[in-house]
């Protein structure tokens, strides 16, 4: 039996391309602001911000060559730190459709995949959605 | 009257999707409605005098201009090369906002 959808303060919808632009720092950042504040928010991906949680990133992005000592995280990693540090105010949603259309249908466990039709249960539990970007 | 907070990220050289969204905003700033329009990312560069017309009608109606610090830190926009009546904010503050219970918000 399917889970019923969390009541949150905010539904952040990211769709837009994730590495097109400042897109996805910014919504970290309002997401990490609103957590701060106590809120309780949602993330759904869709499109190619799918990829963003895919297992396959594991934890940290290739080394920079102009910079060999340094590590630096994946977003699949922020995302999961993000997600265990509020693990009863944030909830990080992927599009099951989007993601296995890119090939990305493994995720980290910290997330969960819907199908799309049920995005509208979504936008009904929560106080507020943004819709950042276009698919 | 409702509050509104408007968050603009493209900036003028999206082309005119940017000044239609700043001119949505002078009107309801115009109808006497509370709005915020936020400039984060590109849309920041909106706040440099000359480059979006509908800045300066939405100043005039009443509306209240919002600077994000870091996004104009990250084009190297100090808070000189911005109009005067911009501004400058952190994240922290535009989630205060967005948390207010009658503030409708809209991200383009």
């Amino acid at each position: 039996m399917p889970r019923p959808v969390p009541r949150t303060d905010v539904l952040l919808n990211l769709f837009g391309a994730p590495h097109q632009t400042d897109l996805v720092t910014s919504a970290l950042r309002l997401a990490a602001a609103l957590l701060r504040r106590g809120a309780r928010v949602q993330i759904w991906t869709c499109g190619d911000a799918t990829r963003l949680t895919g297992a396959a990133l594991g934890d940290t992005k290739p080394r920079d060559y102009t910079d060999l000592g340094r590590e630096h995280p994946s977003t699949a990693r922020v995302v999961r730190e993000l997600i265990e540090d509020h693990p009863d105010r944030l909830y990080w949603y992927v599009c099951r459709f989007c993601a296995e259309e890119r090939g990305a249908a493994e995720q980290i466990p910290q997330v969960r995949t819907r199908a799309p039709f049920v995005f509208a249960e979504h936008v009904n539990a929560a106080g507020k959605s943004l819709l950042m970007g276009v698919c | 009257m409702t509050a509104h907070l408007l968050i603009e990220s493209g900036g003028p050289q999206t082309g005119p999707a940017c000044e239609r969204f700043l001119g949505d905003a002078a009107r309801l700033a115009r109808d006497g409605h509370q709005v915020v329009l936020f400039l984060v990312e590109n849309g920041v560069t909106a706040a440099v005098p000359g480059t979006a017309p509908g800045i300066e009608t939405f100043l005039r109606h009443g509306g209240e201009l919002w600077v994000d610090t870091f996004s104009a830190a990250q084009r190297a926009l100090p808070a000189a090369d911005l109009t005067p009546r911009a501004r400058l904010v952190e994240m922290d503050d535009v989630a205060a906002k967005l948390l207010e219970p009658r503030v409708r918000a809209v991200w383009h």
